[in-house]
């Protein structure tokens, strides 16, 4: 389970997230939608403890990012938009360092490296060095990684990029999977079709607000447009004035 | 499943067997890929060990039949300038590896202790700014203990008192580097590079007075003890390069009987215990800090907003635009473009200007000495071959690996109006132009500062068109042969195959040119030390002015070949280049 209290991050005076609260529970895929800059990176990089909020709270299965931050990375997997891998190891020996950080048993950490492989079709380049994978190979062996510790929260930023449209499907398969088994899952995205698709509920970004929180049929309520596609709903919450354009318009 | 947190020697395990795993793998490729770099690099640093030896041999030899009792000195002088210089290093590759490295990004989501991440990226640190004082320091330390006639346990110990000392220096740098980003903000942080640099140039007119200032005739005994004097200051008690310099020197002492030996070899192990107590202390500060300050100093960075500067077009690239016809020449444009990248990057031009310039105040200051003619000429022919050599390292680094930077952009310049050929001559334009406008300043400031004949300087600033030439024209004709368009990050272009094989071309081009004008110089020194050469042909040849004109003749040919025939090759290639 995730929880946002009041979480608040600013960049000098700019603020990138305010006053951000939301709570997702187990067994949840959530959605984070939002234009460029909306803060959408700032709130994933709070969620994986690379940033710490200015104000508020945030919780990963009960555990607070700031003064638990072991215990929550516990239970966190991450995979980036970027993903990192050592050059110099193979995906064979990357997974074997995972497993050996999250002090899973010898004997159980060679199955779960067989089954991550198998599952991500990894047996090809499974030996082979990290620098020489293309970016869909490293994003699948990111998504091996992040799945081996089996965690109670997966975090995901923009995570179909690279990917081709088989390795597509084996990841919404398997979210949806692990998701039906109890995972939270959290994901930023710019794809609209696959928030409709997978998300559970999905939150709308702008400007470091939460403009909209719910689901893909509550969102239709809300707006009134004539054709209600996803692609229309989600141009007119972005393009209406926030709160703080409003007040700095009227200042002018 | 429920997963576990790894304890402390667990995480210290995890850390060890990842830079066991990464370094068997790096070892394996370089011998299965890069079996000429590997071999070429080993062989350098053997050489250079071996060299480094004999000459601190024969220095120890000098020293011990005449001046043993300053070596002291000599090593509190070279310890404790080590530790600044590691101080420093260290500082700085820690900032690089725990604040902005992609591996730490990905270490602070896994559930490591904060601590566990600093010592992991601080022995990465420490084998970094600490390679070179094993280079250095292993072939002097060992040659004293040969000059000496230490007993065995000097050698032995060798290795301890190194390892332990290292880590002094690198913690202090390294608790710096956590409380400067955990406490200051960026504008701050820059006015510390401010105050650094300036501290930085202080220590330099420091060293330099501390050579320069003395009212004696240089290299004479007087010299010698008034530099003496003011080295004194390092040898202070409580600092660590006094401990490590005690210690050495009681090991290496060999008594009247094996008491007297066993007596100064426990007072070196007194030493190498207060040198490993600090070591552990300060590696033990080190990682409190680190608990106490990364993961907040990591988040505080990342928040910091960018300065967004407009960028405005430069009077310089507004002149190369306009220059000629109105037209616009795809050289002149490529040329802009190359010179507001190189304005742009930091890398480049700070580079460039630190060591140019620290080239530039060292000959500046050659003035100050009063060199006979004999050895003002030598040195201003080593001066340019030191030239030729910084130069051939910037070619390296930053020009052979310009051409395949342009793969990512292959498809822009591909799809534009121009041939291939102008991208390759753009470049060596760049290169020749860019190197040459320095070099000659230097070398011309370098020779007006020793008083050199005008033969001399016009023989010397000829070498130097020559050598700007020939190393643009390897460094941009192998690099079109040999384009890496895979990788994105120019040193790493650098270090391959075509960029070590374009390093030692260029070093034997340089080596060519000085030696051909160093025979010159060499018959002339004769010439006008021995007296008058027997011989027309050998006279005319030998004597002053022909001597040069020989040189010009063999230097000019072999240039403009090491210009073109690389260019030639490499354009031939580049045509023929399927990206």
């Amino acid at each position: 389970m995730i929880q946002f209290e009041h979480a608040t991050r600013t960049y000098g005076s700019k603020i990138a997230v305010s006053d951000l609260s939301l709570t997702i529970p187990s067994g949840e895929l959530f959605a984070l939608l939002g234009p460029n800059g909306a803060g959408k990176t700032t709130t994933i990089k709070m969620l994986v403890g690379l940033l710490r909020p200015s104000g508020g709270v945030i919780r990963v299965c009960g555990h607070d990012l700031i003064t638990e931050t072991r215990s929550a990375h516990l239970h966190l997997g991450y995979v980036p938009d970027e993903p990192y891998l050592y050059d110099k190891l193979t995906g064979h020996e990357f997974l074997r360092f995972i497993a050996d950080m999250y002090r899973i048993p010898r004997d159980l950490s060679q199955e779960y490296i067989k089954r991550e492989i198998d599952r991500f079709e990894l047996h090809e380049f499974a030996n082979e060095l990290a620098e020489n994978y293309s970016l869909g190979m490293r994003q699948r062996l990111v998504f091996a990684a992040a799945f081996l510790h089996d965690p109670d929260v997966l975090v995901l930023d923009e995570p179909m990029v690279g990917l081709d449209p088989r390795s597509v499907r084996i990841v919404k398969d398997l979210l949806k999977s692990k998701t039906a088994d109890g995972m939270t899952v959290f994901m930023s995205t710019h794809t609209l079709a696959m928030a409709e698709e997978m998300a559970d509920r999905m939150g709308i970004m702008v400007q470091g607000d939460l403009k909209f929180l719910g689901t893909v049929s509550e969102l239709q309520e809300q707006v009134d447009v004539e054709t209600r596609s996803l692609e229309n709903l989600y141009l007119e919450i972005t393009s209406r004035p926030t709160g703080r354009q409003k007040a700095s318009s009227n200042d002018i | 499943m429920q997963n576990q947190l790894l304890d402390i020697p667990q995480e210290n395990q995890l850390s060890r067997k990842l830079r066991r795993t990464l370094a068997w793998n790096v070892v394996t490729s370089i011998v299965r890929q890069s079996r000429f770099r590997f071999g070429l690099v080993l062989v350098l640093s053997l050489i250079f060990w071996a060299a480094v030896f004999c000459l601190f041999y024969d220095a120890f030899n000098f020293i011990d039949s005449m001046h043993a009792e300053v070596m002291s000195l000599l090593f509190n002088t070279f310890f404790s300038a080590l530790m600044v210089m590691m101080t420093f290093s260290t500082g700085i590759l820690m900032y690089g590896g725990l604040y902005r490295s992609e591996e730490s990004s990905f270490l602070l989501t896994c559930p490591l202790r904060a601590e566990a991440i600093h010592a992991h990226k601080f022995t990465e640190a420490l084998w970094f700014s600490s390679w070179g004082f094993i280079l250095l320091g292993s072939p002097m330390l060992i040659a004293y203990g040969i000059v000496r006639d230490a007993p065995w346990t000097f050698f032995l110990l060798l290795i301890p008192f190194i390892v332990t000392f290292v880590v002094i220096p690198a913690s202090i740098g390294s608790i710096l580097c956590m409380l400067v980003v955990a406490g200051l903000p960026r504008l701050r942080l820059r006015a510390l590079s401010i105050s650094l640099g300036i501290v930085a140039m202080g220590i330099l007119w420091g060293s330099w007075a501390t050579f320069s200032a003395v009212q004696s005739q240089l290299l004479t005994a007087a010299w010698f003890e008034e530099t003496l004097s003011r080295l004194a200051m390092t040898e202070q008690v409580f600092l660590p390069s006094w401990w490590l310099s005690s210690g050495l020197l009681d090991a290496a002492l060999r008594g009247e009987s094996r008491d007297l030996t066993y007596q100064s070899t426990l007072e070196a192990l007194k030493f190498l215990g207060l040198i490993l107590a600090n070591a552990l202390l300060l590696s033990l500060v080190a990682s409190w800090v680190a608990r106490w300050t990364y993961r907040k100093g990591y988040s505080n960075l990342q928040a910091e907003v960018p300065i967004r500067r407009h960028r405005r077009l430069f009077w310089l690239d507004e002149v190369l635009s306009r220059a000629g016809s109105q037209v616009g020449n795809p050289i002149r444009l490529l040329l802009v473009k190359d010179l507001q990248i190189f304005r742009r990057d930091v890398t480049q031009w700070s580079q460039f200007v630190i060591f140019f310039g620290l080239l530039g105040l060292y000959f500046y200051n050659l003035r100050s000495f009063n060199y006979t003619h004999v050895y003002a000429s030598l040195i201003g022919h080593l001066n340019l071959a030191v030239v030729g050599l910084i130069l051939s390292t910037f070619t390296t680094r930053f020009v052979f690996p310009s051409i395949s930077l342009e793969g990512r952009c292959f498809w822009i310049l591909g799809l534009l109006p121009i041939r291939r050929d102008q991208i390759i001559w753009s470049k060596f334009l760049f290169s020749f132009v860019g190197g040459l406008i320095p070099c000659l300043g230097l070398i011309f400031l370098s020779d007006s500062m020793l008083g050199l004949p005008w033969g001399t300087v016009f023989v010397h600033l000829t070498c130097c068109l020559a050598l700007c030439g020939g190393l643009s024209g390897i460094a941009v004709g192998m690099g079109a042969s040999m384009p890496n368009f895979r990788e994105s990050s120019p040193a790493k272009i650098a270090a391959g195959f075509g960029g070590t094989l374009s390093l030692v071309l260029s070093a034997m081009f340089i080596i060519f040119i000085v030696i051909t004008v160093g025979f010159t110089n060499h018959f002339n020194l004769l010439h006008q030390t021995v007296g008058q050469l027997h011989g027309n042909t050998a006279s005319w040849l030998l004597g002053s002015s022909g001597g040069q004109v020989a040189s010009i003749l063999i230097v000019v040919p072999v240039g403009l070949l090491a210009t073109f025939l690389p260019l030639v090759v490499g354009i031939r290639a580049f045509r023929q280049l399927e990206p």
